[in-house]
């Protein structure tokens, strides 16, 4: 394929991405997804054929705990609590009609 | 290929201790914190700080980039010497498509994972990664569907088996209805796959451009609507642009600025589309003559009105 040729982008349901997709594309380990599921730290959206599915919010989350977690040697949990007060101040920017920053 | 000086970067001397990289490297990461810095160029300078971290945190690669490095000073050209490297390999923390992609030619140059295309040669298959990336969209795109050209630095091998970032541009069509953090999946366009194994696909997200008249949220996006004073007193059709058309809206007599106006149906088209939310913004005539002066001063007299009447 060239690569001016036009390619059809097919629009995904909202929590569209398995585990391993989650994880691969979040450049974490799966146990490292799981591990932070069970503790409540990881929001799983729906299930889908008995499968875990995740919102691109979700991924999103993955990526800034994991990155906080190893640039500060942070816990999950301060991670994650970052990643909450992240996310409210996405809400209060798009609010603002300036958009996340992510 | 320009040399970088890692040292520099990070603001360290060339014999500080692994403490003092990390202490600076967390204090830079601090303040160019993609999510929080109001440094102009905080996601820039972060790439920068990464890669910078990514060689001088890891004893390996530190080694090898003082070696091949000696003497040379930022922005000279770089050649590495012929078998720098010869006998190492790189066993630190790998990184992903996204975050190496992030890296400079400079560290792709150097620190390319080793081996790409050697799949060929087993006798297994296994599919490619999936590849992720953020696609910036006007909202309009989203009414109306688009074309547009995502970028990609994607590793590629070269003859030596080392990998170098190129960037791989892809025509890719938006379908309409998009939705902001909405996932567009493109078959076959993420990691190429090993012995044969299909490739991964690419999955885009979705993100809008701030937009000064729209807002979306979900499917329904506000829009801004701006009304004369007696349009909002007396009531008026009021002409609505959205893209691809143009709505006539009834405001009620009375309306109210703060009030909004819900439209059924006109937000982000859908099996079930979004609606369309007008926030009304009563807009006032500036006193700028004197005969406008004296149309307010007019009102004033003729209208006895106290805004803050009721305790407001």
């Amino acid at each position: 394929m060239g690569e001016r040729d036009v390619i059809i982008g097919i629009a995904l349901e909202e929590a569209c991405l398995t585990l391993q997709q989650l994880a691969a594309t979040g450049a974490v380990d799966v146990t490292w997804v799981q591990h932070r599921i069970e503790e409540g730290l990881l929001p799983t959206v729906a299930e889908s054929e008995g499968e875990w599915r995740f919102s691109s919010a979700t991924l999103t989350r993955v990526r800034r705990m994991s990155g906080i977690e190893r640039d500060f040697d942070a816990a999950p949990e301060l991670a994650a609590l970052f990643a909450d007060l992240l996310e409210e101040l996405d809400e209060a920017r798009r609010l603002l009609g300036r958009g996340s920053r992510r | 290929m320009e040399f970088k000086d890692y040292y520099k970067t990070l603001g360290v001397e060339h014999d500080a201790p692994a403490a003092a990289i990390k202490k600076a490297y967390r204090k830079l990461a601090r303040k160019y914190h993609p999510d929080v810095s109001k440094e102009k160029d905080a996601d820039a300078r972060m790439k920068e700080v990464n890669e910078a971290n990514a060689v001088l945190s890891d004893p390996e690669k530190r080694a090898a980039y003082d070696q091949a490095g000696r003497g040379y000073q930022p922005g000279q050209d770089f050649r590495p010497p012929p078998g720098w490297d010869a006998g190492r390999e790189f066993s630190g923390r790998e990184f992903s498509t996204g975050e190496a992609a992030d890296f400079s030619d400079f560290f792709s140059q150097m620190f390319g994972s080793r081996g790409q295309g050697r799949g060929a040669t087993h006798d297994f298959q296994a599919p490619g990664n999936d590849a992720h990336a953020r696609v910036m969209l006007d909202i309009e795109d989203a009414y109306e569907g688009a074309t547009r050209q995502v970028t990609l630095r994607v590793p590629s091998a070269d003859g030596q088996g080392r990998t170098r970032l190129e960037n791989r541009t892809l025509s890719v069509k938006i379908p309409a209805g998009v939705r902001e953090g909405q996932m567009i999946r493109l078959a076959g366009q993420g990691g190429p796959g090993i012995g044969g194994g299909r490739s991964g696909d690419l999955l885009l997200e979705v993100h809008f451009n701030a937009h000064p008249r729209y807002r979306a949220e979900g499917r329904d996006v506000h829009v801004r609507l701006p009304v004369a004073p007696w349009e909002a007193a007396l009531g008026a059709v009021i002409p609505v642009q959205i893209p691809g058309s143009t709505l006539r809206v009834r405001v009620p007599a009375g309306a109210q600025g703060g009030r909004q106006l819900r439209v059924k149906g006109k937000g982000l088209p859908a099996k079930e589309p979004g609606d369309l939310y007008l926030d009304i913004e009563v807009v006032l005539p500036p006193a700028d003559t004197d005969e406008k002066k004296a149309f307010y001063e007019t009102m004033s007299r003729e209208l006895a009105f106290d805004p803050r009447a009721g305790g407001a």
